[in-house]
């Protein structure tokens, strides 16, 4: 089967740098060690060199750690850098992650001039306890100040919330949407924590210093997003994403449909002509390969065409569109049927899928057991 | 040949006493092999058997030595080590006159050295003991020769030191074999009579028959019967074994070889029978061996219905070269269409199993395996049970009898007191204890089959510390208050996870598995009842919750590898579920019955 590869139009750069490591995190940073921001910005530097001519792109997110640690005017070279490597198409969408903490107005001021609409703020929670828990540096106030001042320049800004934290009530969680609502931003994120191994939380947890909350009450915090997020008017259009109208997060979703990206970075993941590279996730051994010449790549797979077709269904399911039929069969070149009959009937019957003919989705029950249905589609 | 110059032997040992190193070095030494084809365990020529470096099958090798000026034929008759394959150790036994006792001499009298020893002197074998692995930095030499006097009753002077794996006192070896064993009698023109001991299936020839002449002789063109079948065939080739088939014009009495002659099934030949000649018979046929016994059965089901008869013919093809093992067709309503398939124990079983995924590459769920029972119904017959469902509801059974073994183990003497305490939990009757020394004891219980062969020998190993040893006999059914456990999962009943326990142990059992189903069963997204029960009356009782939710909250760029590695590992876990009603059970929860645990 040929399938031409589109050329990417979304690009997303990794900044690696954080005041501290929260003790749930397991991203790819460096905490404390912001003596590496000028080398990490010569290596990056390097990395865009690849792309050897300047490329337009209609997505571009810097993702982190916490790209607004920087200086101003470190901040300023990795803009002017980016500016000179990617070409944003009329209509384009440009995201930075920010933490509540130190965004102050110079920041923001220098991103808005580099053409920077859309930030999304790791809020996370807004109960002392949980914001503690959660090792964050802020507290709800300092949210609110953020919120307020981003939204005078850059109304299209998102927060990022957290549930299903140790000794997180219900009825913190309804408080922290409720806040979150209250501060009219454009999108939302509500991410159940897990305990990722290699962290702190996860440690605690294996050696039963911290209890997770039972299914029960996870579930129940799910279920409220699910109820007041688009009572508020978000609607969620992907498993972990509400968006008011026009607010969804652009880049994001051409991950979802399977689409293609540049990745720059330590850590950052690119898929570009079916093959899937992740760089290195270490900062030092990411510097070092770039500065010696040789791949930051870490792993790398070639996926054949089935399996990058069921990999495109699998993430496309996490959408609330689901999977068009006829939309699967242009990215992929696969029939939707032959691939995953026995999965779909299945689910249908359990109740976790819908066929609406043209496509399949999620039902509302199928987005609490989401995993169990992908599995049966790999 | 002249039967003066014959000698047949085989080599008994406890497992990893260096048996099958000392009949390679004995190989090696007359040239019957060269070193370069020397290659461990030369007689093990089944994969499984090199790899956990056990014999399971008896093999033969002629080996020739030069003696005082004349050459000897001496007949390697080799034996499994394990309890497992009694059987065919005295298969192999009776085509020899003597014996090579081997002791460990770090180690010293085990369990399986005295049980084989006292197969070989049933069979009216000469014995030659010898210390192996003299070699060894530390030995406990004087000890060692205590217990195999006190023990074994053989004369400390008598005992050979040898190192197999060093070769060391190899040519005392041969010595001993040509003065100590008594060369074969029996007449070369006395009418024939040949033991079959062995058969194996060859593609190209069919089945070679193993014997051993005892009278007379055989030879290509000789119109030969089989006295317990009455079959007749002509014979094409004789040969015996250095250690590849080698032809050779004759086999007289006395000699050890193979006999091919134009069998096509291996299922025509009984191990045990007489050959004779069709003209010229003889009276009466030899002694002969008792059929194996299987004593542990288990249900074998492929996970893909499509793979039943994939499966039932690659149990053809291993039940060609293993008479020992057997496979009828059964069905469960929980596992569909399979086999229950009957072995002479749990090593046999495990090494049937290993064969079957790795050379037939099925997927299999595999139930727990059971002992075979005995019901006395009231109208006065017997019936077999192989299968915990086929036991019939109460009604008219009058006696349920389970097999019994008596144990024999030797045990460093501090761990008589547990080992005790276990055999009692299990429903032992005491027998007696003996010293072998200051500091080690034989002791011999009474057990039920069942409660020796799931984990004896693994409690055993961790009380002593891995010292002690055990070996065992069956001696017969005795009657028990026997009952059958039924495992209901939400509501129905799952035939394959049926089990029979003593009366007095089926509540713990029943809650004991309902725990551990719980931990092997995953959540689903309905509450799953589990139920231990005797008849209609539940015993036990524990609940899988629900699972509520199961999604992955994070999935952009940087994640999508790993988490589709995850979910396939998900998946990968779920090929080995099997569909019961609504309920998915993993093929592990199935032998979760056999484990005791904790108890």
């Amino acid at each position: 089967m040929t399938t031409t590869f589109p050329e990417p139009r979304a690009a997303y750069i990794h900044v690696p740098f954080c005041a501290h490591r929260c003790g749930y995190c397991d991203f790819t940073l460096v905490a404390g060690k912001d003596h590496l921001i000028g080398e990490y910005l010569n290596a990056l530097d390097r990395e865009l060199q690849t792309l050897q001519t300047p490329r337009e792109i209609d997505t571009l997110f810097l993702g982190g750690g916490t790209p607004t640690h920087l200086s101003t005017s470190e901040l300023q070279r990795l803009l002017v850098l980016l500016s000179r490597w990617f070409i944003l198409a009329p209509g384009y969408e440009f995201s930075v992650e920010a933490n509540p903490a130190g965004f102050d107005d110079d920041k923001i001021k220098l991103l808005t001039h580099h053409g920077v609409n859309r930030v999304s703020l790791g809020a996370q929670a807004f109960d002392l306890q949980t914001l503690r828990l959660l090792e964050r540096d802020h507290i709800a106030e300092t949210i609110v100040d953020a919120a307020t001042r981003v939204r005078r320049r850059i109304a299209n800004f998102s927060l990022d919330l957290i549930f299903g934290v140790p000794h997180q009530t219900l009825a913190a969680w309804r408080e922290t949407l409720r806040r979150s609502i209250e501060l009219q931003p454009a999108h939302i994120s509500t991410y159940g924590l897990t305990y990722e191994k290699g962290t702190a939380f996860w440690s605690r947890r294996h050696h039963g210093v911290v209890n997770p909350l039972t299914d029960d009450v996870e579930r129940a915090m799910y279920a409220a997003a699910m109820d007041e997020l688009p009572a508020a008017g978000f609607d969620q259009y992907e498993l972990s994403n509400f968006a008011r109208p026009g607010g969804c997060c652009r880049h994001n979703r051409v991950y979802w449909a399977g689409g293609p990206y540049f990745g720059f970075g330590p850590g950052a993941a690119r898929y570009i002509g079916g093959r899937r590279e992740t760089n290195h996730r270490s900062v030092t051994t990411w510097l070092h390969r770039v500065f010696t010449g040789r791949s930051p790549i870490g792993e790398a797979e070639q996926l054949a065409p089935e399996d990058r077709a069921r990999e495109a269904l699998v993430l496309g399911l996490r959408r609330a569109e689901g999977v068009s039929r006829r939309d699967f069969l242009k990215l992929t070149g696969y029939v939707l049927d032959d691939l995953a009959t026995p999965a779909i009937r299945r689910h249908v019957a359990t109740g976790l899928l819908e066929d609406t003919e043209t496509g399949i989705r999620l039902t509302h029950k199928g987005k609490f057991f989401a995993d169990s249905v992908i599995i049966d589609f790999l | 040949m002249n039967p003066r110059f014959i000698r047949n032997f085989s080599i008994v040992a406890h497992i990893d006493h260096g048996k099958s190193t000392l009949a390679d070095q004995l190989l090696l030494k007359t040239g019957t092999i060269t070193a370069r084809e020397f290659r461990d365990q030369i007689l093990d020529d089944l994969d499984v058997e090199r790899e956990r470096g056990i014999t399971v099958k008896a093999r033969a090798v002629a080996i020739h030595y030069r003696h005082q000026g004349e050459v000897y034929e001496l007949n390697l008759v080799d034996t499994p080590g394990h309890v497992d394959f009694h059987y065919e150790v005295s298969r192999s036994l009776a085509a020899c006159e003597g014996a090579l006792l081997l002791v460990d001499a770090f180690q010293g009298v085990q369990a399986q050295t005295v049980a084989n020893a006292y197969a070989a002197i049933n069979a009216n074998l000469v014995i030659i003991p010898c210390l192996n692995k003299i070699d060894l930095p530390v030995t406990r030499t004087e000890e060692v020769l205590d217990e195999i006097e006190t023990v074994l009753g053989l004369d400390r002077r008598d005992v050979l030191r040898v190192s197999g794996k060093a070769g060391l006192g190899i040519d005392d070896v041969f010595l001993a074999l040509i003065e100590r064993i008594p060369p074969p009698h029996g007449e070369v023109d006395a009418p024939l009579r040949a033991l079959v001991f062995d058969s194996k299936y060859d593609n190209f020839r069919g089945v070679l028959i193993y014997v051993r002449v005892m009278e007379g002789a055989i030879e290509p063109g000789l119109k030969i019967r089989f006295m317990k079948t009455g079959t007749q065939h002509e014979v094409l080739e004789v040969g015996q074994f250095r250690p590849n088939n080698v032809k050779c014009d004759r086999l007289t009495a006395g000699q050890v070889g193979y006999v091919i002659a134009g069998i096509k099934q291996l299922g025509n030949v009984h191990v045990g029978d007489t050959v004779t000649s069709a003209l010229r018979p003889a009276a009466q046929p030899l002694p002969g061996y008792h059929p194996p016994q299987q004593m542990v059965f288990c249900g074998m089901y492929p996970i893909e219905a499509t793979d039943f008869e994939k499966l039932r013919e690659e149990l053809q093809k291993l039940s060609l070269n293993d008479a020992s093992f057997s496979y009828t067709p059964e069905t469960s309503d929980a596992l569909g269409f399979g086999f229950r398939c009957g072995f002479l124990g749990m090593l046999h079983m495990e090494i049937i199993q290993q064969r079957l995924e790795k050379e037939a590459q099925i997927d299999l769920i595999q139930t727990a395996p059971n002992v075979t029972y005995e019901l006395l119904m009231l109208d006065g017959q017997v019936l077999r049970v192989d299968n915990p469902q086929d036991v019939p509801a109460s009604g008219g059974l009058k006696e349920f009898r389970e097999p019994v073994v008596r144990v024999n183990f030797i045990l460093p003497a501090e761990c008589i007191g547990p080992i005790m305490q276990l055999c009692e939990d299990r429903r032992g009757v005491y027998k007696s204890t003996e010293f072998l020394g200051p500091t080690r004891a034989q002791i011999v219980y009474e057990l039920p089959l069942a409660e020796v062969i799931y984990d004896m020998h693994d409690k055993l190993k961790s009380v002593t510390r891995g010292y002690g040893t055990m070996d065992y006999e069956i001696i017969g059914f005795r009657a028990a208050d026997l009952v059958k456990l039924d495992i209901l999962v939400k509501g129905n009943k799952v035939d394959a996870l049926a089990t029979i326990v003593h009366r007095s142990q089926a509540e713990r059992r029943g809650r004991n598995l309902c725990k551990r189903l719980k931990g092997e069963i995953s959540k689903h997204q309905f509450e799953i009842a589990l139920q231990a029960a005797i008849g209609s009356r539940i015993i036990a009782r524990e609940t899988i919750s629900a699972m509520r939710k199961n999604v992955t909250a994070k999935c952009y760029g940087g994640d999508i590898t790993r988490k589709r590695k995850l979910w396939a590992k998900q998946r990968e876990g779920k090929k080995r579920l099997k569909q019961f009603g609504e309920v998915e059970i993993p093929q592990k929860a199935f032998l979760s019955v056999l484990e005791t645990g904790d108890d």
